[in-house]
């Protein structure tokens, strides 16, 4: 796995809709920029051989970098693979959704939901937004959330962008009922 | 006339328990964090990666509703050292301590009902720059970029090194991505950092510089 950059952003909210929020919202994104691993192959049918040298190392990269910035206990997240130009959106699907990927995010929060993703393919620069549900319980309401993200200078052509997001809290005045209130 | 701000009013005499909770009584919105880790460039690796930090603080404008006469001074000396401090405090968490910082930076961006100079208010004067420039133990000038803009915008913020300036292979500047900011009564307040010269720099220096003039361009120009 040939990793070109790692960005790494926090978020606080003090305050929204012009009240505070105490403690401060946080929510972390880290982001690797890696070679696609298929690039130049054409049209690879089997993807596993990739899958199998990349995918795990990648949660191993990312998911302790999401723990250790978000700086307190996880309670949502969410995933994102951005594929350049020239790679098929399914070489980011193949990164991303898989065991040997997700495990290792959901195993340092003690999660047990699937991850949410945002999957596309952009030039570099794109703004993309990951969605973050419920660590335990995707119908939590309160939880559905997303963040904005954008890498200037990533992803190359050649490259993928693969990028686990965390969050400490649901949204900042969360006051919508429950699901099962409906 | 001042038109004196919500948040103003709310400024504490007696030191607050947080400093988050006295940067949202200032209008402090939000702070976001930048950290990247350039591990390759060109394709091969630097002999050590470089490290590029951003910190932003989304401000209220204390000067809204105020003309060109007003004098900038007194919300400058209340907001300015406190956003030097949340910004600086980020960097260094981010970077690992001033030990880790070789370069800094800074940029404002004012939003729309703003005025540009709102924005050299909060970054061009001691309040701001001397308290970064104590924390990040530097001493040179602290090189930057500003302007106006809508919210979702981006800015490229240079840097240079924090004792010598005019270290050439310092020169370096972060893009700083501004999402759901400044709205237009606020104000984005950027403090940049980085652990070192740019990856493979090696365009000389002015030390090693042929002394160049207008002449090299005689027999090439018509």
């Amino acid at each position: 796995m040939n990793v070109r950059k790692i960005t790494t952003l926090v978020e606080e909210t003090l305050s929204e809709g012009g009240r505070a929020v105490e403690p401060a919202a946080r929510v972390v994104i880290v982001a690797a920029v890696i070679d696609n691993p298929w690039a130049g192959q054409g049209f690879v049918e089997n993807l596993s051989a990739g899958i199998d040298a990349v995918a795990s190392d990648l949660g191993a990269l990312l998911a302790p970098r999401v723990m250790e910035a978000l700086d307190a206990p996880l309670e949502a997240y969410g995933k994102a693979a951005i594929v350049g130009l020239e790679g098929e959106i399914e070489h980011g699907s193949a990164l991303i959704h898989t065991l040997k990927f997700g495990d290792h995010f959901r195993n340092a929060a003690n999660a047990t939901t699937l991850l949410p993703a945002v999957e596309k393919r952009a030039a570099a620069g794109t703004v993309f937004d990951i969605p973050l549900k419920h660590f335990t319980d995707a119908t939590i309401r309160s939880h559905h959330q997303s963040v904005e993200v954008r890498v200037a200078d990533a992803p190359h052509p050649g490259e993928i962008l693969i990028a686990l997001a965390g969050a400490a809290q649901g949204r900042p005045h969360q006051r919508l009922a429950p699901l099962g209130s409906d | 006339m001042t038109i004196e701000s919500k948040a103003a009013t709310a400024t504490p005499t007696a030191p607050t328990e947080s400093l988050e909770r006295l940067a949202t009584a200032l209008g402090v919105r939000a702070l976001h964090t930048v950290c990247d880790e350039i591990l390759t460039e060109g394709g091969s690796a630097p002999s050590h990666p470089l490290r590029q930090a951003s910190a932003m603080a989304v401000v209220r404008n204390p000067w809204l509703d105020t003309d060109t006469t007003e004098d900038l001074e007194s919300h400058t000396r209340r907001v300015a050292p406190v956003l030097a401090k949340l910004l600086s405090d980020r960097l260094l968490k981010a970077l690992g301590g001033a030990d880790q910082v070789q370069t800094f930076g800074k940029a404002a961006i004012v939003g729309l009902h703003g005025e540009v100079e709102h924005g050299g208010a909060l970054i061009h004067t001691p309040y701001f720059g001397n308290l970064v420039r104590e924390f990040l133990q530097g001493s040179s000038i602290i090189c930057f970029t500003d302007g106006r803009a809508t919210a979702g915008s981006q800015v490229r913020v240079p840097m240079w090194h924090k004792t010598h300036a005019a270290s050439r292979a310092h020169y370096q500047a972060m893009e700083v991505h501004l999402p759901d900011a400044p709205h237009a009564d606020e104000i984005c307040v950027i403090a940049v950092a980085s652990s070192g010269p740019r990856p493979h720099a090696r365009i000389g220096d002015r030390t090693t510089d042929e002394v160049i003039t207008s002449d090299i361009l005689k027999g090439i120009t018509p």
